[in-house]
């Protein structure tokens, strides 16, 4: 089992170890890169000054929050003075002159940062395999088939292959249709996609704005509500940030619920799914009935067109988004003999097949004759989703689903787009209602990979969320 | 399901695909548009688009002038620049 922020914490102000000892075992690991879990890791020299800070802190006895704390960040948010390319070709020379909100309140709160965790390109992918730089690899193997690599899932998949592999302690990611959640639970550790509205989205690459949401990857549930607490603020930068209240998320983490507990499971969603998928549920659901919760059936109205919903807001916003990147002001340039052509060869090499295809579909989806058809129709059944999910978290106080249909596949063995696509399918339908949404590590499937379920709770209630994951971690724990 | 002019959308996406790489693009474009094309038989004769999925109303900071980027921060990017410009090729002769 690796070790929690908080029994870090404690190692440090023990004087167990020291500060740079700790970032040191880390970045060993990172720089071994067998999984091709990070695009950049930052030098010991460029942490050197915060490494210090930190170990002062320490001394003088008032640590920060997350003080010297070795995160990794998804290349997807931008770090003043680090390149960040969104693992795309067409960012790969780009250098932000500033950080992120996100990224600045880890800093802020005493984190430091190992370096920049592959990803998806542009966070387009389920599996990380549309990185320019390469796919990262699970370092999770099937136990009937030891050499083949596996992916690590997407977008957020460097993210999750580093937290797993432990080269770093916790991961920033980002979820636009389940990219935390999908690729936590294919390498075994906890992702948590905040509400649509917490977490700033000023500074991260954008892909489809209405969706992105940041949120942690990491060991354990405790150490996500560590993240969520440095991180959940309001932001004027961001016009859809919530200026709501935030609660402490650590405290009553591990306390029991006062009162009755029910929780729904949609039936729909399990029709044709495999034993390893239904065991996770089954498991899931006799570890919290222990505790006296309640589990009901729920049945929703509109699972089958969620997917086809998002297959056609998220290309449409991100064909919007994604019109930035011309070549002129920053990112690669490919020469041509107009402004025209400039335009032209820097996206047309720029970016790769899968971005390709999503700004096509989105310029299709937008285009003239087809808006009403595809994107409006989209955007109101986008309602009908998100009314779903209120009619039945009006019945109950959470819902179980699994975070995947599957455990981790071989790299290169789903080259289908629809049938990649389908990869989302548990996650993409909270991201459209814009609820938060956890996933835990809840067993291993019979190839002795880990599989995840997913907990999706009310709008901007995550603390209770994460005391209900934090209950059925303790029961589900399993050992590597 | 009209056929889809691969041509045209690239172009409005302002993408020039090569040749050899046209028919993948369209067949996928096609079979995905058909993919989604069940969205058409929800009737949502009465339902409004939802935009911002947490319809909560736009926080708006105090009217301050504060520091932003520099002009060298904001070229410091730029593939190619004239002092204080992006440069690009001449559009108007």
């Amino acid at each position: 089992m690796k070790n929690s922020i908080s029994q870090i914490k404690k190692a440090l102000i023990e004087k167990k170890m020291s500060v740079g000892e700790l970032y040191d075992e880390y970045l060993a690991k990172a720089k071994s890169g067998n999984n091709n879990s990070f695009n950049l890791v930052i030098d010991r020299e460029n942490n050197i000054s915060s490494i210090n800070d930190s170990q002062n802190r320490y001394d003088n006895g008032n640590p920060l929050p997350l003080d010297g704390i070795p995160l990794g960040i998804k290349d997807l948010f931008c770090t003043k003075g680090i390149r960040t390319t969104a693992s795309s070709k067409i960012l790969s020379n780009f250098i932000p002159n500033y950080e992120s909100f996100v990224t600045q309140q880890l800093l802020n709160d005493g984190s430091i940062f190992i370096g920049k965790n592959n990803c998806d390109e542009f966070a387009m992918g389920s599996s990380n395999e549309t990185s320019y730089f390469g796919p990262v690899i699970n370092p999770w193997k099937n136990k009937n088939s030891q050499k083949d690599n596996l992916v690590p899932g997407g977008s957020s998949g460097g993210s999750a292959a580093a937290v797993a592999e432990g080269s770093c302690v916790a991961s920033m990611g980002t979820d636009t249709g389940g990219s935390i959640r999908q690729p936590a639970s294919l390498c075994g550790i906890v992702g948590l996609k905040p509400t649509f509205g917490s977490c700033s989205r000023w500074g991260i690459v954008a892909f489809a704005s209405s969706l992105d949401q940041a949120g942690p990857l990491t060991n354990c549930v405790e150490d996500a509500a560590y993240v969520l607490n440095s991180i959940n603020k309001h932001d004027f930068n961001d016009s859809t940030s919530s200026n709501h209240q935030r609660e402490d998320y650590l405290v009553d983490i591990n306390n029991s619920f006062e009162k009755k507990i029910k929780i729904g499971i949609p039936s729909d969603y399990l029709e044709d799914v495999s034993d390893d998928i239904l065991n996770q549920i089954d498991n899931t659901k006799k570890a919290l009935s222990k505790h006296g919760i309640e589990f009901v059936d729920v049945k929703f109205k509109t699972t089958e067109y969620a997917l086809s919903t998002y297959y056609i807001l998220a290309p449409a916003e991100a064909s919007s988004n994604l019109a930035r990147y011309d070549g002129i002001r920053y990112g690669v340039r490919e020469d041509g003999e107009s402004l025209d052509d400039i335009y032209l060869n820097s996206r047309t090499k720029g970016f790769g097949d899968e971005v390709t295809r999503r700004i096509l579909i989105g310029a299709y989806v937008l285009s003239a004759g087809y808006y009403d058809a595809y994107y409006r129709q989209a955007q109101k059944v986008r309602r009908l989703i998100k009314n779903d999910f209120q009619r039945i978290l009006n019945e109950v106080d959470f819902i179980l689903t699994p975070t995947t249909p599957n455990e981790a596949f071989k790299i290169g063995d789903k080259l289908d787009p629809i049938s990649m696509y389908k990869n989302d399918i548990y996650t993409v339908p909270t991201s459209l209602a814009g609820l938060p949404g956890i996933s835990i590590p809840s067993g291993l499937s019979k190839n002795g990979l880990p599989l995840g379920v997913q907990f999706i709770g009310n709008y901007f209630e995550e603390k209770s969320l994460l005391q209900l994951a934090a209950l059925a971690e303790k029961e589900l724990s399993f050992n590597e | 399901m009209s056929d889809i002019d691969i041509k045209r959308i690239s172009y409005l996406a302002k993408l020039k695909l090569p040749s050899e790489k046209e028919e993948f693009y369209s067949i996928s474009l096609k079979d995905i548009i058909k993919w989604v094309d069940n969205l058409k038989k929800v009737d949502t004769s009465k339902t409004e688009p939802l935009h911002n999925v947490t319809e909560k109303t736009v926080s708006i900071r105090n009217d301050e002038v504060s520091k932003s980027n520099s002009v060298d921060d904001v070229l410091s990017n730029a593939p190619e620049r004239a002092q204080n410009f992006f440069k690009v090729p001449k559009v108007v002769e």
